[in-house]
């Protein structure tokens, strides 16, 4: 550039323009381009992290605090920040109903919440993205063992499903089956003809149907059988609504689901086309009248409360941390779930904690 | 060659020589041609080093992926044989069973029957559309295959779910067997869709590349459109078509989600077509989520993912020797 | 010497017309042509006919909840639970996460296949080794490029954001784009580059002033290939880019994109929201058909520079 100004102003210049300038200034400029691009990552990395204040226990946390929480403050009115979450299926609508009565109370929070699967919850708690992981069945040693804490936050519970169209529905609907037929079913294999299941001459094959993304409904449907879900039998459809959607079309199945996701939101009976297989508690070969509470998803929450739905297959739903949390908003949150959202409960269709599980200090 | 020189090109360059006339009043004054070619040469060099460290990063990347699950994998490999590993059936995880030989065959399973159905089927419509098609329905079709491309794999899961598994069960009866649907042959059906447009983009491109003067000088021997197909195009641009075919390959090999919403996704040797399978990705897929829990099963899945990968590899490798024996025949 | 029209030669390099023009020699060549075509037809009705079953099922199941608010709005609470909003968020995202994507990955292929293809030698094994890599790394499944992405994120001590999905879905897009673009940039004719050097051009203004020029519509359609692709992609963005329900207003916040929208919508209890699934796929659908017309102007507008 200089060499160029001096020339066309007519200056000639002597001597011999070296290339080791030119080689200097490109790589100074590429230099120069390179510690720019460093210096914006790292900054904006470092204002990522801050430093998390608080109680001794803050020792265990591991969390990187969000440069939007330096606005936190523990007073409750002026509560401030954002919690973020995911996880189960299974949890999802309670979450979704308890932010939302949550934000009425701390118009200052913001609660990101994200589906994606148990597992996806355990891995992102564990892993430090998101506050909360919410999940659907018991954790396991090795994730305590990484630091993993489990907060039992709400019930629900795992039903076994069939097709309205099944072609022996009256009986099916009159014997109900019983947990060791269940287990015939879907863990040993024993029972492959419907003959075998309800006893009435039936010659059709029983079509298992079971989960294939690793989930908290088929890990507790497998601890009713006392398994584990690797061992459950059965073609593996992707998802909740993916086996309800299998069981319906294929009128000899034989499948589970989430009370959430086999019972319609609206209606509170059983989806289209699905029915709710009634369990044989006793086992006598016949569905007693206090068995019978399948119908809609009141009757089954309100059983599953008085303890007449065994658990498992229901179940209690967790909110995991990694270590006790130490944020203040994930705190009063936390708080607030185990206390008054505990309200809202009923009307999501989830059964209440007992009183005792709700006696969490942290 | 059809030359077209740019727009304005000489109303500029006039316009430029008029700027400068007032400074360069004579050839002393013109920037120096020394200088600038020295310029022009350390630009080049530069370009050139700084190009070739780019062009390093994709190998780089290959060798690190490959790395990562490998170091990941260790902690499974250290436990138990890689042979155990590879030949067993039994998949359970939680008694510390890895066998992943049922994975293993559900992937090639899957693969083969899509590259059977896709292959032939994708290259006579390619053939169509390059030889007899006339240029406007090329054009038409062309952006429509293109589209078929980008269609997110969960819509290709749900239609399979939909449309194919109700189809090869109906099928399955006509056969003689019963089965649910959820098997391989659908799991194949769908992924032949989803490759249609990897095979066809590329063959166009290839058969494009065909001289017309090949193609004109059959046609005036008196062959017939579909001769100078078969014995003129597919045969020049053999070549590109293998390599079409392998990209094709490939992306059957690594399509998740679509695959195993219809699969079955039942961790045992598929014996039949109607039989459901579990290819590798979709093991990955399913269990992901629970990889940070059992730390075997973590590095079990790491394994297969690594697996999957030099699977991958090997067919390339594969192809590439086929393609360079090709090649030095024809030479 | 045998042709196609039976005329040959016999011992003595004399032409003759032998036995080879029988009728049924003709009439099994034109069977021939008239049954391969038959087929060619009907493949390239099967393969337009899937497409056409495929984005039918979706506009018919989503076409109930297809309302004007879900492109415009971004969810409000609950909408995965039946309420109001739409997924304004999500095509957003996805459009800054592609776009970022794509943009990454033609930094990065552009000047590699411009090595490759102009300094590297015919036979060089750099240029063979790189072409395995992209070959190599076109086969890896999306979800481990999710898995890498989201070991790299852990390792630099990222959280799911934008960034993380920007740079994960520059990795899946990098072996599609680059492979586009190698194909369109070896068939520039040699009399082209040759010419640019005898008239003294270095390599690099070649490269850059001559060979882009002329492959400029070859690029463009490898960018927009590889665009579909990264949009429409879900396994690579599940653990990385997050999910929200705001429009990313930073890079390090996280961002929806449409895929998972579609994932999430289609595992719902509810089925108005599996209806909105549709939709929203339908919307995505739309999208990647827009960009793909744009594109096929903006290659016919600059092959007008092209030298044929």
């Amino acid at each position: 550039m200089i060499i160029q100004t001096a020339e066309i102003k007519g200056l000639k210049l002597s001597g011999r323009v070296a290339a080791k300038p030119l080689a200097a200034a490109f790589a100074a400029r590429a230099a120069l381009t390179v510690f720019l691009l460093i210096s914006i990552l790292a900054q904006a990395l470092s204002g990522h992290t801050a430093a998390v204040g608080g109680d001794g226990e803050a020792a265990e946390a591991a969390f990187t605090v969000d440069a939007r929480d330096a606005m936190e403050r523990t007073g409750d009115e002026e509560l401030r920040g954002t919690i973020s979450l995911s996880g189960a299926w299974a949890l999802y609508p309670m979450v979704v109903k308890w932010a939302e009565e949550f934000r009425k109370i701390h118009p200052g929070v913001r609660l990101d919440v994200q589906a994606g699967g148990a597992g996806k919850g355990i891995a992102d708690a564990l892993s430090g993205m998101v506050d909360i992981g919410m999940v659907s069945r018991d954790i396991h040693p090795e994730e305590t063992a990484r630091g993993a804490i489990a907060l039992a936050v709400t019930k629900d519970g795992v039903v076994p499903t069939a097709s309205r169209r099944n072609p022996y529905l009256k009986d099916l609907l009159r014997m109900g089956i019983g947990r060791s037929a269940f287990e015939g079913i879907f863990v040993t294999g024993r029972m492959k003809t419907w003959n075998d299941v309800l006893r009435n001459g039936a010659r059709k094959e029983v079509h298992v149907f079971t989960r294939s993304d690793a989930c908290g409904a088929a890990e507790t449907w497998a601890a009713f059988l006392g398994k584990k879900q690797e061992d459950l039998l059965g073609i593996a459809v992707y998802g909740d609504p993916g086996l309800a959607d299998a069981v319906i079309r294929d009128p000899l199945a034989v499948g589970f689901n989430n009370i959430n996701f086999a019972y319609d939101a609206g209606t509170l009976k059983p989806v289209e086309g699905l029915v709710v297989i009634p369990v044989d508690l006793n086992g006598n070969g016949i569905l007693d009248p206090g068995e019978k509470f399948y119908g809609s998803r009141d009757e089954i929450t309100a059983a599953i409360e008085r303890g007449a739905y065994p658990s498992p297959p229901a179940r209690e739903l967790y909110f995991v941390t990694k270590g006790k949390p130490v944020r203040p908003v994930v705190r009063k949150f936390l708080a607030w779930v185990l206390k008054e959202g505990q309200g809202f409960v009923r009307e999501a269709g989830y059964i209440p904690l007992s009183a005792e599980k709700l006696k969490v200090s942290f | 060659m059809r030359f077209r020189a740019p727009k304005n090109s000489f109303k500029a360059e006039k316009k430029a020589n008029k700027a400068l006339s007032h400074i360069a009043v004579n050839n002393i004054d013109r920037p120096d041609p020394q200088k600038t070619q020295k310029k022009r040469l350390v630009k080049d060099l530069a370009a050139r080093r700084f190009m070739f460290g780019l062009t390093l990063l994709p190998g780089f990347l290959v060798f690190l992926i490959l790395f990562g699950l490998l170091w990941k994998a260790r902690a499974i490999l250290a436990v138990k044989p890689l042979g155990r590993l590879l030949l067993s059936t039994t998949w359970k995880p939680s008694q510390g069973e890895f066998g992943m030989l049922p994975f293993l065959a559900g992937t090639l399973a899957v693969t083969v029957v899509a590259m059977v159905i896709a292959a032939p089927i994708s290259l006579l419509a390619a053939v169509y559309l390059a030889e007899y098609a006339p240029r406007r329905m090329r054009n038409a079709v062309r952006p429509l295959i293109d589209l078929l491309a980008g269609l997110p794999s969960v819509v290709y899961g749900v239609w399979g779910v939909l449309m194919v598994v109700p189809l090869v069960e109906r099928a399955s009866r006509l056969f003689g067997t019963s089965s649910s649907g959820y098997s391989i042959l659908a799991g194949g059906i769908v992924l032949a869709i989803m490759v249609f447009p990897t095979i066809i983009h590329v063959s166009l491109e290839v058969f494009s590349s065909v001289s017309r003067d090949l193609r004109d000088a059959a046609l005036s021997l008196g062959a017939t459109r579909w001769e100078v197909a078969k014995k003129v195009v597919l045969r020049k641009s053999s070549q590109g078509i293998v390599a079409a075919v392998v990209l094709g390959l490939s992306r059957a090999f690594g399509e998740t989600m679509a695959v195993l919403m219809v699969v079955g996704n039942i961790p045992r040797v598929p014996k039949s077509l109607f039989d459901p399978g579990y290819p590798l990705p979709a093991l990955l897929a399913n269990n992901y989520g629970e990889m940070m829990s059992v730390p075997l099963y973590d590095s079990a899945l790491m394994l297969a993912a690594l697996v999957l990968l030099v699977v991958v590899l090997a067919f390339n490798v594969a192809a590439r020797l086929f393609l360079s024996r090709v090649e030095r025949r024809a030479t | 010497m045998r042709t196609p029209s039976g005329i040959r030669t016999n011992g003595n390099g004399r032409l003759s017309l032998l036995g080879r023009q029988s009728p049924s020699w003709w009439r099994r060549r034109k069977a021939q042509e008239v049954i391969f075509k038959a087929l060619m037809i009907f493949s390239l009705l099967l393969v337009v006919g899937c497409l056409a079953l495929i984005v039918a099922t979706i506009v018919w199941k989503g076409l109930p909840a297809l309302k004007l608010s879900m492109i415009f709005q971004t969810p409000r609470g609950g909408y995965y639970l039946g309420k109001e909003g739409g997924i304004l968020n999500a095509i957003l995202g996805s459009l800054y996460l592609a776009g970022g994507a794509t943009l990454l990955a033609l930094l990065l292929s552009l000047p590699i296949v411009l090595y490759l293809n102009i300094y590297a030698g015919r036979n060089s094994r750099t240029a063979e080794f790189i072409r395995f890599s992209f070959d190599v790394l076109w086969g890896v499944p999306s979800i481990v490029y999710g898995a890498f992405g989201f070991l790299l994120m852990a390792f630099i001590g990222l959280r799911t954001s934008l960034l993380a999905g920007m740079i994960t879905v520059a990795m899946l897009e990098l072996p599609i784009m680059s492979r586009a673009m190698d194909e369109v940039v070896r068939l520039v004719s040699r009399d082209l580059t040759d010419a640019a050097y005898s008239l003294g051009a270095t390599r690099f203004e070649t490269a850059v002033k001559v060979v882009v020029r002329q492959t400029l519509p070859g690029i463009l359609t490898a960018v927009l290939i590889a665009f579909g692709r990264g949009i429409g992609d879900a396994a690579s963005v599940l653990f990385t880019a997050g999910f929200t329900d705001r429009v990313p207003t930073s890079l390090l916040q996280p961002a929806a994109t449409l895929p998972l929208a579609i994932f999430f919508q289609l595992g719902t209890p509810f089925p108005e929201v599996r209806e909105r699934a549709y939709a929203s796929a339908a919307v995505l659908t739309i999208l990647i058909l827009a960009i793909s017309l744009i594109s096929r102007a903006a290659v016919r507008r600059y092959s007008r520079h092209t030298i044929r």
